[in-house]
C-alpha cells in the first residue's frame, strides 16, 4: 500500500526539554492511524511538526514523497494535510459557514481585483463556495445552524465545524487532536463512527490523537505509542494492548507486572 | 448594611470625589459650566467665569450619578429605602469630604496670595473662588459637602424608582417596539424600495448641502470627509485584517508630498496634470505601504505598531529636517498645489473640492464594501482572529496582510493628496504623529472593522470638536479615557460590523458529499 | 522577488531566507564602516569631541536602560507593551521638581547663620526626597495604570490592551498637559548638583567637562540597575515574578497570587521610570509634560534591541542606544538633527535581522 505520510527520525526540541525524541512513523493510504500516550508525551507537538507549525530540529517528515518541514502551514494546508486542534481554535466572531469558507481559501483562484469588479467568475466560484461549505455543515451534522457565530454554537458542534473546516481544505491527510475529548459517551461513540465515515465516504487518511481507548482500540488500523518524546510501542491494537511497556507508560512502574499478575489469578481462579 | 456594602459606597465615593477634583484641576469644571450654561440659553462673555447655577448643575449631575451607583451595587439584589439611603449618603459623604479638604487647600493657599498658575496652570484665583461659589471658604466647602450628600441621595432614590418602575418601563417599551413592528418597521424592513428612497434622499443631500451650506461648513465637513477616507483605510489595516498601524500618517505624508511635488511649481518645477498625480501620489503610498510591511510581515502584531510608529516620525523628522530641503522644502512646506482640473477648466471652489470629496468618500465606500464582503474580506478576519490558525487553514498570511497594508496606505495616499490640493499647501506640521492617533481612535471608536462604525466615528472626533469648540484643548484627554473606557466596556466599537447570513438550504436526503471531486476548482 | 521567493520556498526555505539575511546584513556592516572611516579619515571632530560624546551618551544611555528594563519587565510578564510607560517617567519628572521647587522656597538659616533655602542647606536630603517623591509618586501611578486599564483586559485579544495603553497614554500626556500647562520647566537644582559644572578634563588640548549631574545620574543608575537584578535573581518576589512569566497558571497552581506579582511588575517598574524621570530633570534641566514620549519609544527600542524580556538585554540595550544616538550621527557624518531618525531605523534593523535582540533567546513558539 502507498504511504501518505512518512517521519523518519523526528525530533523537537524546547529548551532543554525533548519533546519528540526521534519518532519514525509510516502511515499508509486510506488508514486510521492513532497516537496515543500520557499527557505531555509530545502527542500534538509531533502534529505540529507535521503541519509545519514547527520545524523539527532533526529528522524528516515526508508527505507523499516530499520532504515538508520547514514549509510555511499555509502551504502545508494547500499540500492537503489539514488539523483540527485540541483545544477548539475557531474563529469565534465568523460564522459557521464563514469558518467552512475559510478552509476553501488555498483552492480559490479569484483576487482581489475581481473581487472588487465582481467579474462572473468571481461570483461564481463565490457561489460554488457557499454551497459546498453549506453541503459541508450538512455533512458534519450541522445543517441550519450555518449563520451563528462559532463562538455561540455548542461544544460539540464547535468540534464538528473544526472537523468541516479541515475538510474544507481537500485534505489528503487529516490530523484530529482530541476530537473526543469532553464529550460524554454517547456523543464519544456518535463521533467515533463519523470519523470512520470520513475515512470510508471521502478516503481520507486520518492520524488520531485521541486519550479515550474504546475509540482507538475500535477504529485504528494502527496505533503508535508515545512516552516522554519516544516512540515505545506500535501495532494493531491487540498488539498495543497487550504490550507491557505501554501499561507501564500508562500506570506506571511494576503495573505490567501487577496487571499480568491479576490477569494470571483470574484465569487460575477459573 | 453590611462592611462590604459600605466598603463599595466609600470607594464609589472616593472615585467620584478624585474625579471631581481632577476636572477642578485641570479647568473642565469651568468649561463644562460655561457649556451648561450655554445651554441653557444665557451667554457667557470671553474670559467671564459662568454663573454658579450651571456649576452646581454640573456637580449635581455627577453627585446623582455618584448615588446611583453606589446603592446598585449588585444587579441580582431588591433594592430598599434603608439600603438606598445609607449607601447614597455614604458615598455622597466620602466624596464630599475629599472635595471639602481639596477646596480647603487651594482656598487657603489662594487666600495667602499664593499664584497657584505657576504650578497648576488652570487654577487662576478666579477659578479658585469659582469652585467655592464666589463664597468664603468656609460656606464654600460646607456647600460642596452638604450638596454633594444631597445630590447622591437624590441619585440613590432615583435608582430605587427605576428599579421599582423598571419592570412598567421594560413592559411599555416592548409593548411600543411590537406595535412599531407589526405596524409600519416590519412592513418598511421587507421593503427593498425603502432602502432606495434612503440612498436616494441621502444623495439628494450629498449633492444640495455643499451648495447650500457655505464656506465654513464645506470646510468643516471637507475636514471629517477626508478623515472618513483615512478611517476607511486604516480600518482596512486595522479593522479587517487586524494589524495595528501607529504610523499611518507616514502614508498620508507620502500621497500628500508626491502630489505636492509633482504639480507645484516649486521646488522642483514639475506641473504634471491634476489626476495623474493623483494616481501617482495613491500608487506611491501603496508602495510605500508593501516596502513597509515586507521586512516585518513575519513579526507579532505589536512589532508592527511599533515599526510603523517609528516609520511615521522618521518620515517627519526628515520633512522637516535640513538634510531633504532642497528636495521638500523643509520645515518651510510646498506652496501652490495645484487644484483639480477637468478638461482644462480649474474646480477650485470649496463646493467643488467638497464634491470632489465627497466622490472620493463614496468610492472608497465602495471599495471597502466590496472587499470586506468578498472572500479577501473573510481571510482578513480570519487572520485578525487567530493569524497561527487562519495560516494553517491555508490562508497565505502574508499576502493578505501585505495586501491590507498596501490598500490601506492606498486610501492614505488619496486622502494626502486631497488635503494638500484643498489647502495648496502641505508642511510637515501636517503630518504630526496626532494624525495617526486620531484616525486610529476614530475606526475604534467607531466600531473596528465597521465601515458604518468609521463614518460615525469620523463625525463624532472630526466634526463635533469643530462644534464645541470650548471643548477643543479638552479633546485628547478625553480621546484617551474614551479608547479605554472603550477597551474595558465595549472593544467592539459603537457600530461594530455584522455578518452576514449565508447559509443555503441543503436538500435533507443524506447524499454522500463527494468533497474532492466536486470542491472547489482543483482539478 | 516573489517568484524567487517562491522557488526557493519550495526547496530550502529557512536556508535561503537566512543566507539572504545573513549577506545583507553584512553589506550593512561593510557599508557602514566604509562610510564610518570615510568620517574618520577627515577627521573632523578631536578626541576631546568623541569623549564627551560617548559621556553624554552613556548617560542618557543609563536613563534609558532604567526606562526599558520597565518595558521588558511588563512584557515579559504580560506580553504587552505599556505604551504609557513614558508617561509614568514623566509622572516622576514632575514629582522631582514639586519637592525641589518647594524646598527651594523653604528658608532655614544655615551654619554660618545666612538665609538659606532647605534645597542648598540640606541637599542630600532634598536630593533623596526628590527622588523618593518621583520614584513612589511614578510607581503608585504605574499601580493604578494596571488596576483600571490593563486589568479588566486579561484574557482578551492582544489588540485590546495595547490600544488601552495607548489611550492611557494619550490621557496621561494631555492631563499633564492641562494640569501644568504646555510651558517648559526649569529643574532648580541644590548648587551642588549645578547643571554645568563638574570635572574637567584636559584632552587633546581641551577641556572636557564631566558633569557632577552626568556622573550622579550614571553612578545612580549603576546601582539602580544591579539593585533590580538582585532583586529578580534572589528575592522571593523576584522567583515568583520569573515564574509569572514563564507560565501565568502553573504559578497559580503553585500558590503564587498571580495579580499581585503582577501590580508589583508595574510598581517597580514605575519607580525606575520614576528615578530615569528625575535624574533626566536633574541631569537636562528643561522639561514638560511632553517629556517622557521620545524618551519612552526610545526606551521601548531598546528593550527590542536587548530582546524584549530579557533584564539585562534591556540594560545593555539602552547603553547602546544612548551611545549610538550621541556618537553615531558624529561617526557617519550625518546631522545630529536626525538622532532619533538613528534611532528609528536601528529599532527597524534589529526586527528585520535579529527579532529576538542582542541578549534574547529565539522567540518562544506558540504552543498550539
Ligand atoms: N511551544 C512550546 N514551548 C515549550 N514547551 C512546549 C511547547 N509545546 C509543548 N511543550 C512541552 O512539550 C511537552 C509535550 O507537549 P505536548 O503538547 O506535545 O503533549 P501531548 O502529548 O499532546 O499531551 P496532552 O495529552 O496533554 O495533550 C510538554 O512537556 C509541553 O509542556
Ligand atoms: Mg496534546
Amino acid at each position: 500500500m502507498k504511504t501518505v505520510l512518512e517521519a523518519r527520525q523526528v525530533s523537537k526540541i524546547f529548551g532543554g526539554l525533548v519533546a519528540v525524541n526521534k519518532v519514525d512513523l509510516v502511515v499508509p493510504e486510506g488508514s486510521i492511524a492513532s497516537i496515543i500516550g500520557p499527557n505531555g508525551a509530545g502527542k500534538t507537538t509531533l502534529f505540529n511538526c507535521i503541519s509545519g507549525f514547527y520545524t523539527p530540529e532533526l529528522g524528516d517528515v515526508l508527505f507523499n514523497g516530499r520532504k515538508i518541514q520547514g514549509m510555511l502551514t499555509d502551504k502545508v494546508a494547500a499540500m492537503g494535510i489539514a488539523r483540527t486542534y485540541q483545544n477548539i481554535r475557531l474563529f469565534k466572531s465568523m460564522t459557521a459557514v464563514e469558518n467552512v469558507m475559510v478552509g476553501f481559501e488555498p483552492h480559490l483562484k479569484h483576487g482581489w481585483i475581481t473581487a472588487m469588479i465582481k467579474t462572473p467568475g468571481y461570483v461564481k466560484e463565490q457561489k460554488h463556495i457557499v454551497n459546498e461549505a453549506s453541503r459541508l455543515l450538512h455533512y458534519v451534522g450541522l445543517a441550519g445552524l450555518g449563520d451563528n457565530l462559532a463562538l455561540n454554537l455548542p461544544y460539540g458542534a464547535q468540534r464538528r465545524l473544526e472537523i468541516a473546516r479541515a475538510l474544507a481544505n481537500q485534505p489528503k491527510l487529516l490530523l484530529l487532536d482530541e476530537p473526543t475529548a469532553g464529550m460524554n459517551p454517547q456523543e464519544t461513540d456518535v463521533m467515533k463512527d463519523f470519523i470512520r465515515q470520513i475515512r470510508d465516504d471521502l478516503g481520507i487518511t486520518i492520524i488520531l490523537i485521541e486519550h479515550d481507548m474504546r475509540v482507538v482500540m475500535n477504529i485504528s488500523d494502527q496505533i503508535s505509542v508515545l512516552d516522554y518524546g519516544q516512540k515505545i510501542a506500535e501495532g494493531n491494537p491487540k498488539e498495543i494492548q497487550a504490550n507491557p511497556r505501554v501499561i507501564e507508560a500508562y500506570l506506571g512502574p511494576g503495573a505490567a507486572a501487577l496487571s499480568e499478575k491479576y490477569r494470571r489469578e483470574k484465569t487460575h481462579d477459573a | 448594611m453590611n462592611k462590604q456594602s459600605i466598603q463599595k459606597s466609600a470607594a464609589s465615593g472616593m472615585v467620584f470625589g478624585i474625579i471631581v477634583i481632577f476636572f477642578a484641576l485641570i479647568g473642565f469644571t469651568v468649561v463644562i459650566s460655561g457649556l451648561i450654561q450655554k445651554a441653557l440659553g444665557q451667554s457667557l462673555g470671553v474670559g467671564q467665569m459662568p454663573s454658579t447655577s450651571s456649576f452646581l448643575i454640573f456637580l449635581g449631575l455627577l453627585g446623582i450619578w455618584n448615588g446611583w451607583r453606589a446603592s446598585r451595587q449588585d444587579k441580582h439584589e431588591t433594592l430598599n429605602t434603608k439600603k438606598v439611603l445609607g449607601r447614597s449618603t455614604i458615598a455622597g459623604l466620602v466624596a464630599g469630604v475629599l472635595v471639602m479638604v481639596y477646596a480647603l487647600i487651594v482656598g487657603v493657599l489662594d487666600n495667602r496670595g499664593i499664584n497657584l498658575r505657576t504650578y497648576l496652570s488652570q487654577l487662576s484665583s478666579e477659578s479658585v473662588r469659582f469652585f467655592l461659589f464666589n463664597q468664603t471658604i468656609v460656606v464654600g466647602i460646607l456647600i460642596h459637602v452638604f450638596y454633594s450628600t444631597l445630590m447622591a441621595v437624590v441619585g440613590g432614590f432615583l435608582a430605587l424608582a427605576s428599579e421599582r418602575s423598571r419592570e412598567r418601563v421594560k413592559s411599555t417599551r416592548e409593548s411600543i417596539q411590537k406595535w412599531s413592528q407589526d405596524h409600519w418597521l416590519g412592513k418598511l424592513q421587507g421593503n427593498p424600495y425603502v432602502s432606495y428612497v434612503l440612498m436616494g434622499v441621502v444623495l439628494l443631500l450629498l449633492v444640495l448641502l455643499p451648495r447650500t451650506w457655505g464656506a465654513y461648513w464645506n470646510y468643516v465637513m471637507g475636514t471629517v470627509g477626508i478623515y472618513v477616507l483615512l478611517g476607511l483605510g486604516l480600518n482596512i489595516i486595522v479593522g479587517f485584517s487586524g494589524q495595528l498601524v501607529l504610523g499611518y500618517v507616514a502614508f498620508f505624508a507620502i500621497g500628500a508630498y508626491t502630489f505636492a511635488l509633482t504639480t507645484s511649481p516649486e521646488p522642483h518645477n514639475l506641473v504634471w496634470n491634476f489626476w495623474i498625480a493623483l494616481g501617482v501620489a495613491v500608487l506611491a503610498a501603496a508602495l510605500s505601504g508593501i516596502l513597509i510591511g515586507l521586512p516585518i510581515m513575519r513579526l507579532r502584531g505589536d512589532y508592527l505598531a511599533i515599526v510603523t510608529l517609528g516609520f511615521g516620525e522618521i518620515i517627519r523628522i526628515l520633512l522637516r529636517s535640513d538634510i531633504l530641503k532642497d528636495f521638500t522644502m523643509g520645515p518651510r512646506g510646498v506652496r501652490n498645489i495645484a487644484g483639480p482640473t477637468l478638461f482644462g477648466r480649474s474646480f477650485t471652489t470649496d463646493v467643488d473640492f467638497m464634491y470632489l470629496i465627497i466622490l472620493a468618500v463614496l468610492l472608497s465606500i465602495f471599495l471597502a464594501r466590496r472587499w470586506q464582503e468578498s472572500s479577501i474580506g473573510r481571510a482578513w478576519l480570519a487572520i485578525s482572529q487567530d493569524e497561527t490558525v487562519a495560516q494553517a487553514t491555508g490562508v497565505n498570511t502574508q499576502k493578505y496582510k501585505l495586501l491590507a497594508l498596501s490598500l490601506g496606505a492606498a486610501f492614505a495616499g488619496l486622502g494626502g493628496a486631497l488635503f494638500a490640493s484643498r489647502n495648496q499647501f502641505t508642511g510637515p506640521e501636517d503630518h504630526a504623529l496626532m494624525v495617526s492617533i486620531n484616525v486610529l481612535v476614530l475606526v475604534i471608536v467607531g466600531g473596528m472593522g465597521s465601515i458604518p462604525g468609521v463614518i460615525l466615528g469620523a463625525f463624532t472626533l472630526k466634526g463635533l470638536p469643530e462644534i464645541l469648540r470650548e471643548v477643543e484643548n479638552y479633546r485628547l484627554l478625553v480621546f484617551g479615557a474614551l479608547l479605554v473606557v472603550m477597551m474595558i466596556i465595549r472593544p467592539e466599537g459603537l457600530w461594530p460590523a455584522r455578518r452576514p447570513k449565508l447559509e443555503v438550504p441543503v436538500g435533507q436526503d443524506n447524499e454522500p458529499v463527494h468533497l474532492p471531486a466536486t470542491v472547489g476548482g482543483e482539478k | 522577488m516573489e517568484a524567487l521567493r517562491k522557488k526557493f520556498s519550495l526547496t530550502l526555505p529557512q536556508n535561503s531566507i537566512r543566507i539572504i539575511r545573513i549577506i545583507a546584513a553584512l553589506l550593512l556592516l561593510a557599508l557602514i564602516i566604509v562610510r564610518a572611516m570615510d568620517v574618520a579619515a577627515k577627521s573632523q571632530f578631536g578626541a576631546d569631541t568623541w569623549l564627551r560624546l560617548s559621556v553624554s551618551g552613556l548617560i542618557i544611555g543609563g536613563m534609558y536602560a532604567l526606562i526599558a528594563i520597565g518595558y521588558t519587565l511588563v512584557y515579559g510578564i504580560l506580553f504587552m507593551i505599556n505604551f504609557a510607560h513614558g508617561e509614568v517617567m514623566m509622572i516622576g519628572t514632575f514629582g522631582g521638581y514639586f519637592v525641589f521647587e518647594a524646598f527651594n522656597a523653604i528658608q532655614v538659616s544655615g551654619a554660618d547663620g545666612n538665609q538659606l533655602s532647605f534645597l542648598n542647606a540640606y541637599p542630600v536630603i532634598a536630593i533623596l526626597l526628590a527622588f523618593l517623591a518621583g520614584m513612589t509618586i511614578a510607581a503608585l501611578s504605574g499601580l493604578f495604570l494596571e488596576k483600571f486599564a490593563y486589568r479588566p483586559l486579561r484574557g482578551a485579544p492582544r489588540l485590546v490592551p495595547l490600544i488601552s495603553a495607548i489611550g492611557a497614554s494619550i490621557f496621561l500626556q494631555n492631563a499633564g498637559q492641562l494640569l501644568f500647562g504646555p510651558q517648559r520647566r526649569q529643574y532648580i537644582n541644590p548648587v551642588v548638583l549645578d547643571r554645568g559644572i563638574g570635572w574637567n578634563l584636559e584632552v587633546a588640548g581641551s577641556t572636557v567637562v564631566l558633569t557632577y549631574t552626568g556622573i550622579f545620574s550614571l553612578i545612580l543608575s549603576a546601582i539602580l540597575m544591579v539593585g533590580l537584578y538582585l532583586l529578580v535573581q534572589r528575592t522571593k518576589l523576584g522567583r515568583a515574578m520569573r515564574a509569572v512569566a514563564q507560565d501565568k497558571k502553573t504559578a497559580a497552581l503553585m500558590g503564587i497570587n498571580v495579580d499581585q506579582i503582577i501590580s508589583r511588575t508595574f510598581v517597580i517598574s514605575g519607580a525606575l521610570a520614576g528615578a530615569a524621570g528625575v535624574m533626566w530633570g536633574i541631569h537636562n534641566g528643561l522639561f514638560n509634560y511632553y517629556v517622557g514620549f521620545l524618551p519612552g519609544i526610545k526606551a521601548f527600542t531598546a528593550a527590542v534591541l536587548g530582546g524584549i524580556g530579557n533584564i539585562p538585554g534591556a540594560m545593555l540595550g539602552g547603553m547602546f542606544l544612548g551611545i549610538v544616538e550621541s556618537v553615531g550621527p558624529a561617526v557617519l557624518g550625518i546631522d545630529f538633527q536626525l538622532k532619533d531618525v538613528l534611532a528609528f531605523t536601528i529599532l527597524i534593523l534589529v526586527l528585520i535581522f535579529r527579532p529576538s535582540g542582542i541578549l534574547g533567546e529565539a522567540l518562544t513558539e506558540e504552543k498550539v
